[in-house]
């Protein structure tokens, strides 16, 4: 029986219960329906909430678990040789034997062993399927069985349905927080172990990114190295290109749309804008790639400049144009916010269009204008498709923007991409790097919203 | 008023001196404010030209990866090639050797060449594809055996290449994809009505594949909709549930202070962050399996909650507070005031910013690129635990690859992409005005 | 132009006058009587002339074929019940209703004997002529020093930063507000009291030079010792300027003004010497006003 099944069948019992417990309501009622405390329904929700839920929390944490729980005992039962590969090689071969279970093909021939190991998987997974079925439907029915029998005119069935359901949207909003958690307990226990090969001081401030190790130790360059400035200064650089694109050509958007363009401009050019914002980085990233990028090399060359094809301009460029939508609909909102008043005050006595909002608008608002311009920022450090597509790989610590530049975000990816072997110090050194990145833009974020709700209570 | 101009000539004299300050300074403000009004301009200039020579790029790159070169071969089945004990079974005609059919019917149409290496060359023109179509039109319709079929096969790449003018007849021969004899032979099936391009059936209904001719996008389009679903079926739910406890019941403490901080910064935490963390948790932790979208919808719904929590509080917020004071003063518990009167009311709000945070979801990538969703794979997904990937990974991958072929059906795949997109989010600004109400 | 108006103006006091009949029982204006208002409309000096000045927002007639003079150095009040279009016709006086969408002035207001709605007037002099102060305090939020230069600086009245602070003092000392901020005039100018932002405010006009101040309500936010304070301002202002208020209080009107008029429902009723209209009203909607009968 497949776990969807089993759902479905518990979702019909949770449904089933619901009527018993509807008529049980009425029979206890023995027909003076005021007597009860609660509407029948509530009696039914109450035995269908306690039919289904246990059970299926339960099959929720059995599921999780079992994949796990199983593959250590295969591995335990496995031959001493191979049960002393190192954890990457076995890592292949728990994968070799979940594939022979699954029937589909292997990277290697399968010998006896596999074989065996692959039947123990099996009848390990059947025993455990079969024990969840009857343990989950044994408590869906005990669960049902025992509120059944307890309903009572007096019973609030109202109060603890809504009491249970009060809980289900408390559990959800912690998820924000649980989220958060899972993140920094995923990025930091792993840097840690990171920090143990590496210093956490040549990290921060080697001047030299390598992170390729070798295979074997007679290759050259075996020892990996993992100073991340250059990748930190990359990553800067454009966010810098990106941020002086984005910020003045969204900043005076903003301010043309709302401010002068007619009704019908605005109507129109708006969500044109807007759009940029809807468009998926990859597809950013394929432009910079395909037409950004040659084509600042192509007229750089004629310009007499030499151009890289992973130029950092041509990726800053195109993560400026993403971010333009997203600067100019943030500060259109922070200066829709200065009150009309400050506007009247200043053409009150003859100021010009520009005049007002150079001098009082964009200065009143200039708070609101940093927090976005910082959420900007943020974005940009972050933004991932568009530098793993239009950067470069090798870390260059340089400040010509014409040159190759590789980014925090890129690192992640190549480090990530591809055949993994989890414990090594170049996997491990995305999750460093991820841990600066969450750092960074966690810091950026906050102080960025905090600026922002300052400035909105201000004016209100 | 000759009056009033006396007056004021008479009375204003220091007055006077001002206003024609003023107007002495009128022309460098009206050309101040003329060039700052022009630079507005220009800023949105700048933004939709932008937005036109992106779209342009991608569509004139793209439309013509919706028409395939193909050639059409008559092949003669030959009952004692194909299925020698007249059974018709199965397993038997899908063993023939089609590969070899074809080869043969294009040794017939060329019988001038000879030499190992320019009939190699020749094989070269047609796609690898041509004997697996042929297979399945064999398996589909037994009775075709023995007679012979005219069949369209689509033609190698660089044959698609050259038919839509993207790769160069010229130059040298060595520097050229197609050598000399292969373009006589182009030239000869062309002229004979053979090889042209038709609509481009297969990019819409097969996986991916490394001969560019066969690559479609039907895989990642199914793996995309069952990480949606998934998505869906997670965030939703629990999205309106946070939604509803934080603006409707939270007491207003640190505790949900902590939650609101939260929920905003996740809103704007790198999406490869919360790759890493559905590598960690998920994959590692769990042991899910890589590149599922289960996996993907797992990560996407932890994305996208945010932004459906946002749209979903503002949505119950602009439900004026009379209609729960009504319930309420009726006798209604809040629990039901809130299901039976407040939810109804916020329900279109909530939907608009779920699709958007779908239409997000759809377009996310790196993400996912973490949890394996890259992998090569050729098969069309069957389910949401099947190894899959989604279209704007396919995209990544199809970018990424060498071959000339792969730009155009990268432009296509954003096309198709970005059709979805904006179907979503017209529906959701379609769906806004619908229940758009003013209280 | 002229005409389409007009005709305009037919079909909308139908529509007006339905829903009046349906809405409120207040006292209407014949038919007869509108435009043809009561007192005195012209002055001996008229530093602003209007004639024939209607207001439109969108269908709705605010201000009705309104014929005023403003005079030389005497203050204006306007009073009437809300919504009665007096502050619409005030914002007219400099053209402050250009930068509201959908509305529409017609008519004639001429000042120096120009029509200052004609083609080609530039609202940003005229502005600095006829400067503006608002119902609620509105300062810059910067700083006490910055609100007073920003006119000045502007318009280019200052050659220098010596010429400058002169005027800043100068026009600070005028609105009576120089030995209250005279130690902190870099301090923000948001952080001063009610009272002393709309003196701030009236400053900053000043400073400008202009030669008619409208003001809008000025004392509506304020408290009675800070409204007495810039009712002496008003009266002192007088001397040199050009001076039209709006204000909600006939005690206010009756306390500063040397003419005021009476508006009801876009309608300008009456006319006259302030003495006069508060004591011997000619027509009977003004008394009612000024009785208390409604309002």
């Amino acid at each position: 029986m497949s776990v969807p099944l089993l759902v479905a069948t518990l979702l019909v019992m949770s449904s089933v219960a619901y009527f018993f417990g509807r008529r049980r309501a009425f029979a206890v009622a023995q027909g003076r329906l005021r007597s009860l405390h609660s509407l029948p329904a509530y009696y039914g929700l109450y035995v269908s909430i306690w039919c289904g839920l246990p059970a299926l929390l339960l099959l929720g944490l059995w599921v999780s678990f079992e994949g796990t729980i199983i593959t250590k005992l295969v591995v335990g039962g496995l031959p001493e040789e191979i049960r002393n590969l190192g954890p990457d090689r076995l890592n292949l071969v728990v994968n070799d034997i979940q594939n022979l279970v699954r029937g589909s093909i292997v990277s290697s021939k399968p010998d006896a062993a596999m074989r065996a190991a692959a039947e123990r998987y099996a009848s390990l997974q059947s025993i455990s399927h079969a024990a969840m079925f009857v343990v989950a439907i044994a408590i869906a029915i005990l669960a049902a069985a025992l509120t059944l029998t307890r309903i009572r005119p007096q019973q609030r069935a109202r109060n603890a349905v809504e009491r249970i359901l009060l809980w289900t949207l408390i559990a959800s909003s912690t998820l924000a927080i649980l989220t958060t958690v899972g993140i920094v307990l995923s990025v930091l226990f792993e840097s840690i172990r990171f920090f143990h090969a590496v210093p956490i001081t040549e990290f921060l401030f080697g001047l030299d990114w390598s992170p390729q190790i070798a295979i074997r130790a007679d290759q050259v360059g075996s020892s990996g190295a993992f100073g991340a400035v250059p990748v930190f200064a990359g990553t800067l650089m454009i966010t810098l290109i990106a941020m002086l694109v984005a910020v003045p050509v969204g900043l005076m958007s903003a301010i043309y749309l709302s401010e002068y363009a007619s009704a019908r401009l605005r109507a129109t050019a708006k969500p044109a804008l807007e759009i940029l914002a809807g468009i998926p980085t990859v597809v950013y990233g394929f432009f910079a790639a395909l037409i950004v990028a040659p084509f600042l090399r192509d007229n750089g060359a004629l310009l007499g400049l030499n151009i890289a094809s992973e130029s950092a301009l041509a990726a800053g460029l195109v993560m400026g144009i993403m971010i333009i939508p997203f600067v100019s609909s943030l500060s259109d909102d922070v200066m829709n916010a200065v009150p009309q008043a400050l506007r009247d005050g200043a053409y009150g006595m003859g100021a010009t269009q520009a005049e007002t909002i150079r001098r009082v608008i964009f200065p009143a608002a200039l708070p609101g204008i940093v927090g976005a311009v910082l959420l900007a920022v943020s974005r940009a450090i972050g933004e991932t498709m568009i530098v793993v597509m239009a950067a470069g790989l090798a870390a260059n610590l340089s400040a010509n923007p014409f040159q190759a530049v590789t980014t925090v975000t890129v690192q992640i990816v190549t480090l990530l991409i591809g055949d993994q072997e989890f414990d090594s110090p170049k996997t491990l050194a995305a999750f460093a790097l991820g841990l600066v990145l969450f750092a960074v833009t966690l810091c950026l974020n906050v102080i960025a919203l905090y600026i922002v709700r300052r400035y909105r209570e201000q004016y209100e | 008023m000759s009056n009033a101009a006396a007056t004021s000539a008479a009375g204003g004299g220091a007055a006077r001196r001002h206003v024609d300050i003023v107007m002495a300074g009128m022309a460098r403000r009206r050309a101040a404010e003329r060039r700052f009004r022009l630079y507005g301009r220009i800023a949105i200039g700048v933004g939709l030209f932008f937005l036109v020579v992106l779209f342009g790029s991608i569509v004139s790159n793209g439309y013509s990866a919706f028409w395939q070169t193909e050639l059409r071969l008559d092949v003669k089945l030959d009952a004692s090639q194909i299925d020698p004990q007249g059974g018709r079974d199965p397993a038997i005609l899908g063993r023939a050797d089609y590969g070899g059919i074809i080869k043969h019917r294009l040794r017939e149409m060329f019988p001038e060449v000879h030499g190992r290496r320019d009939r190699i060359a020749l094989y070269g023109l047609v796609s690898n594809g041509a004997a697996f179509e042929l297979r399945a039109r064999v398996l589909a319709n037994p009775s075709l055996i023995g007679q012979t079929v005219s069949l369209w096969v689509p033609a190698d790449d660089d044959v698609d290449m050259l038919m839509k003018g993207k790769i160069k007849r010229a130059g040298p021969e060595k520097d050229r994809r197609l050598k000399d004899n292969q373009l006589r032979w182009i030239d000869q099936l062309k002229a004979d009505g053979r090889l042209e391009k038709r609509f481009n059936v297969n990019f819409f209904t097969r996986g991916d594949s490394r001969d560019p001719e066969l690559a479609g996008i039907w895989g990642a389009a199914v793996g995309s909709f069952y990480t949606l679903i998934v998505t869906l079926l997670l965030s939703f739910p629990l999205g309106v549930a946070a939604a509803v406890y934080l603006e409707e019941f939270a007491p207003r403490n640190r505790w949900t202070d902590l939650i609101e901080v939260n929920i905003n910064n996740l809103a704007a935490v790198p999406s490869i962050v919360f790759g890493l963390l559905g590598l960690a948790v998920f994959i590692n932790f769990f042991g899910l399996p890589r590149s599922a979208p289960v996996v993907g919808g797992l990560v996407l719904t932890l994305m996208t909650l945010p932004t459906i929590i946002i749209a979903s509080r503002a949505a119950l917020k602009s439900v004026p507070p009379s209609i729960r004071e009504a319930a309420l003063g009726v006798g209604a518990s809040p629990m039901q005031a809130m299901i039976y009167h407040v939810l109804p009311l916020a329900m279109p709000g909530m939907l608009t910013g779920t699709i958007i945070g779908m239409a997000q979801a759809l377009g996310e990538t790196a993400p996912l690129l973490m949890i394996g969703m890259v992998a090569f794979i050729a098969d069309i997904p069957r389910g949401a635990f099947d190894p899959a990937t989604v279209l704007p990974v396919q995209i990544y991958l199809w970018a990424d690859s060498p071959e000339r072929a792969y730009v155009e059906r990268t432009s296509a795949a954003i096309m198709v992409l970005l059709a979805f997109l904006i179907a979503m989010n017209l529906f959701a600004v379609m769906m806004r005005k619908r229940f758009e109400r003013r209280w | 132009m002229e005409s389409q108006a007009i005709s305009m103006k037919g079909n909308l006091d139908e529509q007006h006058d339905l829903s009046r009949a349906r809405a409120a029982p207040a006292p209407t204006v014949s038919r007869e009587t509108r435009g043809q208002t009561v007192g005195e409309l012209r002055s001996q000096s008229a530093r602003m002339r209007c004639t024939g000045v209607n207001v439109f927002y969108g269908e709705k007639h605010a201000v009705k074929n309104v014929n005023i003079d403003l005079g030389n150095n005497e203050v204006l009040a306007m009073i009437g019940p809300s919504g009665c279009g007096k502050t619409t016709f005030l914002r007219c006086l400099n053209r402050m209703n250009d930068t509201v969408s959908g509305c529409r002035v017609t008519g004639e207001i001429v000042m120096d004997g120009k029509d200052i709605n004609a083609r080609g007037v530039d609202v940003v002099p005229l502005r600095a002529q006829v400067s503006m102060v608002f119902q609620k305090p509105n300062p810059f939020p910067k700083s006490i020093w910055e609100n007073v230069a920003f006119g000045p600086r502007i318009h280019g009245l200052a050659q220098n930063k010596v010429e400058l602070d002169e005027i800043v003092v100068n026009s600070l000392q005028r609105a009576g507000l120089w030995n209250e901020v005279k130690d902190r005039l870099h301090e923000p100018g948001t952080g001063l009291s009610g009272g002393q932002q709309q003196r701030l405010c009236i400053a900053r006009s000043i400073a400008v030079h202009p030669e008619v101040i409208l003001m809008d309500e000025p004392c509506s936010a304020l408290d009675p010792i800070a409204t007495a304070r810039i009712e002496e301002l008003i009266d002192e202002l007088r001397e040199n300027y050009t001076i039209c208020i709006v204000t909600h209080s006939m005690q206010q009107a009756a306390r500063v003004s040397q003419r005021t008029a009476y508006f009801h429902l876009g309608d300008l009723i009456e006319v006259g010497d302030t003495k006069q209209i508060f004591t011997r009203p000619q027509h009977q909607l003004t008394e009612d006003y000024i009785t208390g009968r409604f309002g």
